[in-house]
């Protein structure tokens, strides 16, 4: 439906349709080709090849490996219940914090703004800064925060507040896995930050304002205004989120490298790890899958539980 | 004073007290590794530590640029980036184009695998490829390593340009096409100029999503010739002892510099990026 051709006076209108070209022929696919192409190249192929690896003995070394399903009952030998519990902890606390944190530095930039404080810039730009800081450079600055002696800072600020000044913050394997997680917190709260703030410039002002007139508690306009408009970005950002967490490695590997022993090796570490530290490709790939199945399984069930929460609110 | 007021000016107090925190909270890092990489080796281990260094040691500075590849490294970082740019833009917004605009079965397919594609970790892709690309000697080849950069990078841009797509409205197509201008022609003379500033954050994005790619060069590359940055910063802190933790904070300070500028610079338009995509969804 055009909005011309219904304005148009109609001596000239069929002077346009005389020149409007016949139907015209599509091809899209010849648009896609070079996309199509190059997502079969890298992503199609590579999942296909690593669902086979995973089915096959290979290694590094030596080329293919007949087909066996042993590297499918190694998963438990090589520690698949650990890595999974280890991994469950850094996203599940990654996720619960960087949410937490990330939406109300939102909520106070916002209702800075409004307010014109001055500084709110200065405070999105610090918490915007750590995201787009590369992952290994995130790594190797924790490492430089959490030098473990009486001349590292945090072990220095801990003494400061009363606490130990000789904390073993990545070499105690229960202490670096916490120490592991919060330096991600640092990273990745400022992607949950810049979509909620997004989220919140949409809600609409006259609303929030009449609601405080009428008496109501900041809580309650939280509850019942806020958090019901910001609702979609919200479940996109859970799920960016997760995936982002589940996939991270670079960061990983420039703290920790997996460690002390395999401590802090979450599912991506450990395909690389088996892979290229051990040149066990089977097994490897068996894990790789395991990592993609986990990302498949968490976003549907996200998916399912939102989509059910829709149904009994509608 | 009427309460309300006083309310009005604890509240704003309240939000000062918070912002100063956050902002000490993420920058305190940044600003120690700085610190640090001014200081002498003494002052490194020097208890309690020092918050600023006694004398500045630039020549730290200096003896990185000289001794480590850390040149090199950014240039080849920078080569890497502008391919990718430069490919994945282009790749993106014409994808974007032809599903916001063009009727056809496969469109719904192709978008949900765009999604999908966003779901995998770069990791299992290049170990799946590594062997052939052994097999086929792609190794240590920027062509190949671009390439793999672009697929990684192009989903997400496929899909924030589609929703930019939509805003563009559709009576500029159909004028153009009454005026018998070629779809190629419309691409070219009417929605690319018409999207620009959706380039401009795609392409800001992609320079920051390609400068911290790690995991491709780190399995595609074993030439050290040919590290980015991130590979390069790295090295510095797997070979140095412990007394050149001053090294490799004042790496660690090089490679940040250039993405936090253009960040800075080009902060409206990576949060006009990331906004719109999450508002639409």
């Amino acid at each position: 439906m055009t909005l011309t051709a219904k304005t148009v006076p109609r001596t000239r209108a069929a002077r346009a349709n005389a020149r409007r070209p016949r139907p015209r022929r599509d091809h899209p696919y010849l648009w896609l080709a070079p996309s199509i192409v190059l997502l079969v190249a890298v992503f199609a192929y590579p999942i296909v090849e690593i669902v086979r690896l995973s089915f096959t003995g290979a290694n590094l070394v030596g080329a293919n490996g007949d087909y066996t399903l042993h590297s499918w009952q190694a998963l438990g030998a090589q520690g698949l219940g650990s890595i999974l519990g280890i991994t469950v902890f850094f996203v599940g606390l990654s996720i619960v914090f960087q949410m937490l944190l990330g939406f109300f530095i939102a909520l106070m930039l916002v209702e800075a703004e409004k307010r014109r404080l001055v500084g709110s810039v200065v405070t999105r730009t610090a918490v915007m800064t750590a995201w787009a800081i590369p992952g290994v450079i995130i790594g190797i600055i924790w490492r430089l925060l959490y030098q473990e002696s009486d001349s590292g800072i945090l072990n220095y600020l801990s003494s400061l507040v009363g606490g130990s000044s000789n904390i073993p913050f990545l070499s105690d394997p229960h202490v670096a896995l916490v120490s592991v997680t919060i330096a991600n917190i640092w990273r990745g709260t400022a992607l949950t930050m810049i979509l909620c703030y997004a989220g919140l410039k949409t809600v609409p002002n006259d609303i929030v304002e009449a609601a405080h007139m009428d008496g109501a508690a900041p809580f309650s306009v939280l509850r019942n205004i806020i958090l019901p408009t910001v609702r979609p970005v919200l479940v996109v950002n859970l799920i960016i989120v997760t995936v982002e967490t589940l996939n991270t490695f670079d960061m990983i590997e420039a703290l920790t490298a997996g460690g002390p022993g395999t401590s802090t090796q979450v599912l991506a570490l450990s395909v690389y790890n088996l892979v290229f530290g051990q040149q066990r490709l089977g097994v490897g790939a068996a894990f790789g899958v395991v990592l993609m199945l986990v990302n498949v399984v968490v976003v549907v069930a996200y998916l399912v539980i939102i989509n059910r929460g829709e149904r009994t609110r509608a | 004073m009427s309460r309300p007021i006083v309310r009005r000016r604890v509240t704003s107090g309240l939000l000062y007290v918070g912002m100063a925190a956050t902002t000490v909270f993420f920058l305190f890092p940044l600003l120690w590794v700085l610190s640090m990489s001014l200081k002498s080796p003494a002052e490194l281990f020097q208890s309690p530590p020092a918050l600023l260094p006694q004398a500045w040691a630039w020549d730290n500075y200096t003896t990185v640029l000289q001794q480590s590849p850390i040149i090199r490294n950014t240039l080849n970082s920078l080569v890497i980036t502008a391919g990718t740019m430069v490919l994945s833009v282009a790749l993106a917004t014409v994808s974007a184009y032809v599903v916001s605009r063009m009727d056809f079965k496969g469109s719904k397919v192709y978008e949900r695998a765009i999604l999908a594609c966003q779901m995998i970790s770069p990791v299992i892709l290049v170990v799946a490829l590594y062997p052939v690309l052994v097999k086929l000697s792609l190794l240590n080849s920027y062509a190949s390593l671009i390439l793999v950069y672009v697929a990684v990078t192009v989903p997400f841009l496929i899909w924030f340009m589609r929703g930019f797509m939509e805003t563009i409205p559709r009576e500029l197509d159909e004028a153009a096409m009454l005026d018998g201008c070629s779809r190629f022609g419309l691409f070219v003379r009417i929605i690319v100029p018409a999207a620009r500033s959706a380039i401009v954050s795609a392409a800001v994005l992609t320079a920051v999503m390609s400068w911290s790619q790690f995991v491709i060069p780190f399995i595609m590359l074993d030439n050290s010739d040919l590290f980015p940055i991130s590979l390069g910063v790295l090295n510095l802190q797997s070979t140095g002892g412990a007394t050149t933790l001053q090294y490799v904070a004042a790496g660690s300070v090089i490679s940040i510099v250039p993405v936090v500028v253009i960040f800075i610079v080009f902060q409206r338009w990576i949060l006009g990026a990331l906004t719109d995509g999450a508002v639409k969804g």
